[in-house]
């Protein structure tokens, strides 16, 4: 796809629905452990978003609530959406993988890799670090992912 | 035992924060004061990018746009893809985007920057290694 205009404000709104909604939960089965629902309901919103963007829950409630009101600013960069993408993926991943060690009792180890992805989409959101963008890069020069024409 | 979780992530994240300034150390170590094997007619900042990066375009770029002006027929600026030429990419170690490399005349590396690199600090860098004269040049 290359260099499009891209809002990155979607971002920005799937990164402060997954801090509150994974930091809520983590918090719930502090009491509740049944509150590890969080993990699976949240790997399910980043693996959909991942495959198919148009119709991710975040993305469908900035454009449809949040920017049609005000609450949400639009900020359009031109940039490659794909690596975003790929980040969006490694988090639904290590959530599902956090979901089965939690439907093995491995609570701990579960909200670990629930953690991670909290951490990372701080960063994300604060830093405008994207961890998973760093790895695609990596993979792309390790020629595991396919090479894509740069639209620098 | 549940409440450790953070505790661990934090830990997790932070060892690979480690590992990746390890790497970005042993990549100074192996470039800086080598010579490098690009060609080189004058003294050159090789900029590593690519469409993944982020960084590249918000900041790297317009950092080097900003110095261009001083930079103007003394040092070339070459912006490299890692994702057309991977080679060249692992032969300076590139292990995060965006890079710059300080080269001189000679083909010698005389600074590495693993991540964002201002106009300050390149320039700095240019200064030191007597690649930009100092009287000239404003501040980033």
């Amino acid at each position: 796809m290359g260099a499009v205009p891209f809002d990155r404000s979607v971002l920005k709104v799937n990164q402060v629905i997954l801090m509150a909604g994974l930091a809520a939960g983590y918090l719930v089965s502090l009491a509740r452990p049944l509150a590890a629902i969080a993990l699976p309901l949240f790997a399910a919103m980043m693996l959909h978003g991942a495959a198919v963007p148009p119709q991710s829950l975040p993305r469908v409630l900035y454009l449809k609530v949040l920017k049609p009101r005000g609450l949400v600013r639009p900020r359009v960069a031109i940039e490659d959406p794909a690596p975003h993408r790929f980040a969006q993926l490694v988090g639904g991943v290590f959530l599902a993988a956090g979901s089965v060690l939690a439907l093995a009792g491995l609570y701990v180890a579960a909200w670990t890799l629930g953690w991670i992805v909290i951490a990372l989409a701080f960063l994300n959101f604060a830093f405008d670090v994207c961890v998973g963008c760093i790895m695609y890069a990596q993979l792309v020069r390790a020629g595991v992912l396919p090479q894509r024409r740069s639209a620098a | 035992m549940l409440a450790l979780a953070p505790l661990l992530a934090v830990t997790v994240i932070a060892v690979a924060a480690v590992a990746l300034r390890a790497g970005q150390a042993r990549q100074r170590r192996h470039l800086v004061g080598h010579v490098v094997g690009v060609s080189a007619e004058r003294p050159s900042i090789l900029y590593f990018s690519g469409a993944a990066c982020t960084v590249c375009h918000t900041a790297q770029r317009p950092a080097l746009e900003r110095l261009a002006p001083e930079l103007e027929g003394r040092v070339e600026v070459r912006e490299i893809d890692v994702a057309e030429q991977p080679a060249l990419a692992r032969s300076f170690k590139v292990m995060s985007l965006p890079t710059t490399v300080v080269v001189d005349a000679g083909g010698r590396a005389r600074a590495v920057n693993a991540g964002f690199a201002s106009a300050a600090l390149l320039r700095t860098q240019l200064r030191d290694a007597g690649l930009l004269p100092v009287a000239e040049g404003s501040a980033a």
